[in-house]
């Protein structure tokens, strides 16, 4: 077998927000880098950030200070979050947003012309940073023009299939080159994961097609260690249809002024959960309430609850929400006259690769930023806390790997495992007959959705592990992909998918089968309260001896201590 | 059980490693409700066959991933809600190479963006936190909300015309956004000029297929760039001056060869028992150029008893000026001629060239605005929209329309149709008269690259642009190409006289005309 290999010096797999901050950061010095991402630069899931950016500039509530900024993430992430990451994070991100304004983002502004931050929930002060309601564009648009300016070298639509290593360090990444289907080898002595989330391990979600978690399948396939994998943020509402855009944002502003939400039979149902807040009540407690009254068979037939501001006089409508007026019309849907349809929707991995402070993994030479890596928020993630990661992460990850890159052995590959990487890959492209990636793909997200989502217990975990164990045995097996063509064949590319996703479901579900308590996003019917004496912990999932061997370990507590130390 | 309704979806194929050329192969898929056109891609991937390519990310319109052209228009396959009343053609954008099906490679498209400079250029980093006013950065805003689609350029006719020489309306849009940014210090608009400033026939397709963000490029980044290239003295383009110089010294964009239109005419034109009042701004053309156009417009107007002022002393409308920069002279214009309409006290004013009723309609009052003088206080009125909406089209005199047996195809004048959302209106008129046998066709707002001042400054161009037009109007062998603009009649003219046709150019109002006067075209 002959294959195009590539040499670069430090090889970013992603283009989304934290990959390119790491690529400017890395293309501080006189090294060679690449960035690879299998969508097209400026097209990552990161343009889909609407609400904002956290970082402590006090610009309208002078008290804030960075170490707010902390106390704020580690609340939220109920205190499993690693503080040496919190630190980082909320002492960087001003510097890493001004950063993003000196590269040529607009942000909106105060009346004095300062940037403008917004309240967002569970902050002491009014800390997001935004740009209209598109701030994750802009961010993105702003750090593709810079890359654009520093000529750096970006490949669109490549998928990475596997981390390559020799005597444990990281030698590069193999690829599929979507738009020829070549297979190739970037070989590298740095690598930076930047591969985003896995919103699309679900039926319903927020998230971008390509989230489908590859980044932490290609670590863990490397011997790569990842950290609360059971932590998943679902989001109370995402629009239930157009069917391609089931479970797309619907923002918390919708029932901030005033929306509410309704069974199919009209009743007006949070008065059963919290009579107090009604729809204002907590993210999770409103997401949950949706889920049973769908779960009891009190939704419509769209699997999904009505949220309902068609009673509100209309100018307030096209004044205050004048976003989700614009998307629903364009899909049909006026909601001046009529409800939304909204159901709960997979939005966040919080955990991910473990990473140091310098953002390096147990893989010498691999380093990881972004919402594949871990750590940072915990068991639940403040919004605008995941732009600002990418960013300060992203920045630390490139010269952090450039600096190891330029002092680093020249990297040798290792010819025989890329020999059964490239059978690996091939597989299901040369099986004539056998499973249909398109309908596993589905078949894995219902299960995930149904039996490892909102809710968990002993007995739907392990049902859905079953699921998995059974499904990887059979697909990598009996995996057929019907298109033969090699060019831009997306059948194929779901197929290796596929087999990524697996992986990263069986990483959440054994995770939120060993934690015996409900924490943060992770809500465990049979275990529902937060249980501190036994798992005040992390949970550290690896693959040891072929195995997936999961691990506690303490929480690394600096500053910020839980109410029950 | 009630069957489930289908919707047709004819698709082009290409797989360059194989085929020779594209084909076209049409999918069944079953209706739901709000289904877009992406889920219908989904539905055939899915279960008729997963060999289709297409590309999508967001799913919700904020990546510029899944820009098709869908029944021939580029748009977003996630943000296109399907009609099961209809049927479709889904294509790949055109102005660029196919990778597979309906997946292009955008490559081109971003290389050219690429050497445009497309960052922020300052020669020092400012002091933070750095001050910027709301409305300092209102405008750069706006326009780098841009989210890539290609949408505009694959739509816009001066690319697929212009081919390198015009980086197209993405690109002037990205200029725009760092010349209109207060912290930019690099040059954009000479930039903007070698890259084919000049070349935009203001036709507004650009606008309308950015769904995504509704940002009227030619308005905001091509008009505002041009308005500074001729404040640097770098445009307006040499063809353009001698219609400036003209105006300035004559008040008319063009010079007076034959008895102008207004001295051939009464100061009014009375009528017994008026129903109605109005002053006709006939513009430069119909005034000294094509007079019968305008004693037409008259004649319909006085069949339908309406009582018509003549304005002697009018000027141009500066829709050139507007169009290619040169603004000062505009705002003289406009404040003569809003002045004279004031004095003789009329509250209509109706025309028909599209390119002045456009300007008086959307740039007048933004120069009034700017001049610190009132709005003005008259109603202005495309002719079409004025016989049909204004007038009524109950009312409408039709019992003297005589037959007029032959076959017409209409040309949608860009600044009626898309700038002054007018399309319906002419083809009411066309088909009142009696015996008629109108043809529409599909590309019937395609561009005839006459506007925005590429006719006088880019003459190869415009004819270019015109050629492809023709050949979508002359297709059907009309007798008769009937539009509703002065321009594009001389545009039109010109390129049916070039191609050796016998085929006649006529505006609505002239149709409207021969078939009262009962005169037999054929
Ligand atoms: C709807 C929505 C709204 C949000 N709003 C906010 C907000 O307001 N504030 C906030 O802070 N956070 C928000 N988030 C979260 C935030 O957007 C993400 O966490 C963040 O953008 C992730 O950035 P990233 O750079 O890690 O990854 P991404 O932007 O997801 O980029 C991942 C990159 O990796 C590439 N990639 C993946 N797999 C492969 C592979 N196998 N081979 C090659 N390339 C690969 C992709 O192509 C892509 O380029 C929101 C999330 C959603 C879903
Ligand atoms: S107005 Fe028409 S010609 Fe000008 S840039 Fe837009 S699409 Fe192209
Ligand atoms: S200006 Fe509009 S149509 Fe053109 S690329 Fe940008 S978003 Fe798309
Ligand atoms: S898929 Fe992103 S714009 Fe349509």
């Amino acid at each position: 077998m002959t294959f195009e290999i590539i040499d670069t010096d430090v090889l970013i797999v992603g283009a989304g927000g934290a990959g390119c901050r790491a690529a400017i950061a890395s293309s501080e010095t006189n090294l060679d880098i690449t960035v690879i991402t299998k969508d097209i630069l400026g097209k990552a899931h990161t343009v889909m950030a609407e609400g904002g950016i956290n970082a402590a500039l006090a610009n309208l509530d002078p008290d804030d200070l960075c170490e707010i900024h902390g106390r704020d993430t580690c609340s939220a992430g109920a205190f499993l979050n690693n503080q040496n990451l919190v630190e980082i994070l909320v002492e960087d991100a001003p510097k890493r947003v001004y950063d993003l304004e000196n590269f040529g983002a607009i942000f909106s502004r105060t009346p004095d012309g300062l940037i403008m931050q917004r309240p967002f929930g569970h902050q002491t002060y009014r800390r997001t940073c935004y740009a209209g309601d598109r701030t994750g564009h802009e961010v993105l648009s702003t750090l593709t023009e810079e890359l654009r300016k520093r000529e750096i070298n970006i490949i669109d639509e490549v998928f990475a299939t596997s981390l390559l290593t020799n005597k444990n360090r990281v030698v590069g990444v193999s690829v599929v080159d979507i738009r020829t289907g070549n297979f190739k080898v970037f070989r590298a002595p740095a690598v930076i994961m930047a591969a985003g989330g896995a919103g699309r391990i679900y039926d319903v979600t927020t998230n971008a097609q390509a989230d489908v978690g590859s980044g932490y399948a290609m670590a863990y396939k490397a011997g790569v260690e990842l950290i609360d994998m059971e932590q998943f943020q679902f989001h109370p509402t995402g629009a239930a249809i157009p069917p391609a855009a089931r479970g797309r944002l619907v923002t918390e502003g919708v029932r901030g002024e005033g929306g509410i939400l309704l069974n199919k039979d009209g009743e007006r149902f949070m008065k059963r959960y919290n009579p107090r807040s009604m729809e204002l009540a907590g993210r999770d407690e409103v997401a949950r309430s949706i889920a049973t009254e769908i779960r009891e068979g009190r939704g419509t037939k769209n699997e999904a609850v009505y949220l309902d501001v068609s009673f509100l006089p209309t100018k307030i409508i096209e004044e205050r929400l004048p976003t989700m007026l614009e998307d629903f019309l364009d899909i049909g849907i006026d909601i001046r006259n009529e409800p939304m349809e909204v159901t709960p929707t997979a939005h966040h991995v919080m955990g991910g690769i473990k990473i140091d402070a310098l953002t390096a993994t147990n893989l010498p030479g691999l380093y990881a930023a972004g919402e594949v890596a871990g750590g940072v928020h915990g068991g639940n993630r403040l919004g605008g806390n995941a732009l600002a990661a990418g960013q300060v992460f992203g920045e630390i990850a490139g010269s952090s790997a450039a600096k190891y890159a330029s002092t680093a052995r020249s990297p040798s590959l290792d010819r025989k495992a890329i020999n059964e990487e490239y059978e690996r890959v091939m597989d299901s492209l040369n099986r004539e007959n056998g499973l249909s990636p398109i309908k596993e793909l589905k078949q894995l997200q219902r299960v995930m959705w149904d039996r490892a989502g909102l809710f968990r217990n002993e007995q739907d975990l392990n049902a859905a592990l079953r699921f998995i164990n059974g499904h990887q045995k059979q697909v990598t097996s009996q995996l057929a992909v019907q298109n033969k063509a090699t060019r831009y064949n997306t059948e194929w590319i779901n197929a290796l998918e596929l087999l990524d996703m697996l992986l990263v479901a069986e990483m959440f579900v054994r995770s939120a089968l060993l934690r015996k308590e409900s924490r943060g996003a992770h809500y465990r019917t049979d275990y529902p309260s937060l249980d501190n004496k036994n798992w005040f912990t992390n949970i550290v999932v690896s693959k040891q001896n072929g195995k997936m061997l999961l691990q506690t370990t303490p929480v690394v507590v600096t500053k910020w201590h839980p109410p029950w130390a | 059980m009630v069957k489930k309704q289908k919707v047709q979806f004819r698709i082009q194929r290409f797989n360059p490693d194989i085929d020779d050329e594209p084909t076209y192969v049409t999918f069944e898929v079953p209706y739901s409700d709000r289904q877009g056109v992406l889920d219908a891609l989904h539905y055939i991937f899915q279960n008729l066959d997963s060999t289709l390519a297409y590309r999508w990310n967001c799913r919700t319109g904020q990546c510029g991933s899944c820009a098709i052209n869908i029944n021939g228009i580029p748009g977003l396959a996630c943000r296109t809600v399907v009609d099961p009343l209809q049927k479709y053609i889904l294509e790949p954008l055109s102005n660029f190479p196919i990778i597979r099906d309906l997946v292009v490679d955008l490559g081109p498209g971003f290389r050219r963006l690429e050497k445009l400079r497309p960052y922020l250029e300052r020669t020092s980093a400012p002091d933070r936190p750095e001050k910027l006013t709301r409305e300092e950065i209102s405008a750069a805003m706006e326009l780098r909300s841009c989210i890539e689609c290609f949408s505009c350029y694959a739509a816009c006719p001066a690319v697929a015309s212009a081919k390198q020489e015009f980086s197209g309306p993405i690109a002037m849009r990205e200029l725009a956004s760092f010349e209109f940014d207060p912290r930019d210090q690099g040059d954009r608009v000479q930039l903007a000029v070698t890259s084919g400033l000049y070349d935009c026939t203001s036709c507004g397709m650009c606008k309308e297929v950015c769904i995504p963000k509704h940002i009227d490029t030619r308005r905001t980044a091509i008009e505002g760039l041009r308005a500074l290239a001729v404040e640097r003295e770098m445009g307006p383009l040499e063809g353009h001056q001698g219609f400036i110089k003209q105006i300035e010294s004559t008040g008319y964009a063009v010079d007076v060869k034959s008895p102008p239109l207004t001295d051939q005419l009464p100061d009014v034109i009375e009528v017994d028992d008026p129903v109605d009042e109005v002053l006709f701004y006939p513009g430069c053309l119909i005034n000294l150029r094509i007079q019968q156009v305008g004693l037409n417009v008259v004649e319909v107007l006085k069949r339908n008893k309406v009582r018509v002022h003549i304005p002697k002393d009018f000027v141009c409308c500066t829709s050139v000026a507007f169009r290619t920069g040169a603004r000062s002279i505009a705002s003289e214009m406009v404040i003569r001629n809003t002045d004279y309409f004031r004095k003789l006290g009329v509250n209509k004013v109706v025309g028909l060239c599209p390119g002045c009723m456009s300007t008086i309609k959307q740039d007048w009052p933004i120069v009034l605005h700017e001049k610190d003088k009132p709005p003005y206080d008259f109603e202005p009125f495309d002719i079409n929209e004025y016989l049909v909406d204004q007038l009524g089209f109950e009312r409408f005199n039709k019992q003297d329309l005589k037959p007029l047996p032959i076959r017409v195809v209409y040309h949608d004048p860009c600044h009626l149709n898309r700038h002054q959302g007018i399309s319906e209106e002419p083809r009411k008129l066309l088909r009142l008269i009696p015996e008629i046998d109108f043809i529409d066709v599909e590309d019937s707002d395609r561009c005839c690259g006459a506007g925005g001042g590429v006719r006088a400054g880019r003459r190869e161009l415009s004819q270019e642009i015109a050629g492809i037009k023709y050949d979508i109007l002359s297709e059907v062998k009309p007798d008769v190409i009937a539009t509703s603009c002065s321009f594009c009649f001389i545009q039109l003219v010109d390129v049916v006289k070039s191609s050796n046709s016998n085929i006649k150019v006529m505006n609505i109002t002239d149709l409207l005309a021969a078939s009262y006067r009962g005169e037999s075209l054929k």
